[in-house]
């Protein structure tokens, strides 16, 4: 292939990648905003109380205490989880009305881990998905189409990723004779977005890599984990295969203690109850964090037996679901405090800009081609004209 | 005269320099805490101050 049909490809190939992604991209980028500060915003909606306000090192209430507040305003109920919050000292403590329906019955009561104190009792998640973030969420990642959506998001956020690619291949013979920089603002509307485009693109480049690369990651977590539960999980759980949920639990502040024991040095991030549909029907699955930046994002499953809350397992982490840990704070920029929250804000409008742009370069495009047709078609006219007038 | 590594550098030298940057920036609040946390929001902020430049006082053609 000669240099010219080379980048005449990559072109073609920028060209549509981009096309077919941008509006669901443009979305993407414009729900992503308020969802950068979903926590902040969340505080501010103040939906139920704030924690307790207590001295520095208050100690943690038992789990099993936390766990009753929860069970005592639906008592008919079972629980599905308890998620330890990383920001404030407080837990949300799952329930759902039947077992394994999470996702269709389930909802979250919130607990101040020191006082036991109920501090929010949540609406069930499907009602939560038409709350104003709850739409921002499900136009970020799922189009309120579950599974399917989530895999079509995600390859929308594949196509950006080769656009990303491919537009760094046009770059080079681009800016052959231009300077690092170069905007040509005075000689027309399109050259100057199209230096514009280039310009924020290239800067931008890495940033909007790593967040579209594990965007579609995290697009992908509902399939990688069903992989973990089919052949992982199956190895462990052979010896339990017949039984059904118990109906006596063992004490779930046992379960993490068992689990604290087996790896010390870490502490609970998330217990999934006998009967999750994301963890056994037989054990708890206790998700244990590391106290480093890195590995506090990093979670070891430890399987406690239900019954006896004796330690049954410690679970293999996959490395897919350790890509999966971390593609989490690299897409959502919440590891580095509000000035990376900002950075994040701003970072993403430039994004909208270079999608913007792009977009406008194609219309523009467009525009003067078929101004460059009429033109010919209008020669043609006036050269055929006088031959036909004669007659 | 140019030689071809130079010109390789004018026109992917930036571009580098930018993209290490991202990269120690994303990386740096991810491993690190406290004066890592600053040296991320610093090397993120240069993308910015970048853009801005350029955007308002263009490189001379």
């Amino acid at each position: 292939m000669t240099a010219a049909t080379t980048v005449k490809t990559w072109y073609l190939v920028h060209k549509w990648t981009s096309l077919v992604c941008t509006l669901f991209l443009l979305v993407i980028c414009l729900t992503g905003l308020p969802l950068i500060f979903h926590h902040e915003i969340e505080d501010l909606l103040n939906e139920g109380k704030p924690v307790a306000e207590l001295p520095e090192g208050t100690p943690n209430a038992n789990l099993d205490q936390i766990v009753a507040k929860g069970k005592a305003l639906y008592p008919n109920e079972f629980i599905d989880y308890v998620f330890i919050d990383d920001h404030e000292p407080q837990a949300y403590v799952g329930l759902v009305t039947e077992l394994g329906k999470g996702v269709e019955t389930g909802h979250a009561v919130r607990v101040d881990m020191r006082t036991t104190d109920v501090l929010y009792d949540g609406p069930p998640y499907a009602e939560d998905r038409f709350s104003f973030m709850g739409i921002m969420l499900a136009l970020h990642v799922d189009l309120f189409a579950g599974l399917p959506g989530e895999l079509f998001l995600g390859f929308m956020g594949l196509l950006f990723v080769v656009a990303i690619v491919s537009g760094v291949v046009l770059y080079g013979p681009f800016m052959k004779k231009l300077e690092f920089g170069t905007v040509r603002a005075a000689r027309s509307t399109r050259l100057k977005w199209l230096d514009l485009h280039n310009l924020l693109g290239i800067v931008t480049l890495v940033w909007a890599f790593v967040v579209g690369v594990t965007g579609v990651i995290n697009e992908l977590s509902t399939p990688l984990f069903r992989l973990w539960q089919s052949t992982e999980l199956p190895r462990i759980l052979a010896p339990y295969q017949g039984r059904t949920v118990p109906t006596e639990l063992a004490s779930v502040q046992r379960a993490a203690d068992t689990a604290m024991q087996a790896l010390p040095g870490r502490e609970v991030s998330f217990i999934s109850f006998p009967g999750n549909a994301f963890g056994s029907p037989h054990h708890y699955v206790v998700w244990l964090k590391g106290d480093t930046p890195l590995t506090s994002k990093l979670n070891t499953p430890v399987l406690v037996d239900g019954v006896t809350g004796e330690l049954s397992a410690v679970a293999r982490m996959p490395w897919y679901l350790t890509a999966l840990e971390v593609s989490r704070p690299l897409h959502f920029g919440d590891y580095g405090g509000m000035p990376l929250k900002i950075l994040w804000t701003l970072l993403d409008l430039v994004t909208i800009v270079v999608l913007g742009s792009g977009l406008y370069l194609w219309i523009a495009r467009r525009k003067a081609t078929d101004a460059r047709v009429a033109e010919l078609v209008r020669r043609h006219q006036q050269a055929a004209a006088p031959q036909r007038s004669p007659a | 005269m140019k030689t071809p590594r130079n010109r390789f550098l004018f026109i992917w030298g930036a571009p580098i320099v930018l993209g290490l940057l991202s990269i120690f920036g994303l990386l740096a609040a991810l491993l690190g805490t406290g004066i890592w946390h600053w040296g991320s929001w610093l090397s993120l902020s240069v993308l910015l101050v970048v853009i801005a430049k350029y955007w308002w006082f263009p490189a001379r053609t």
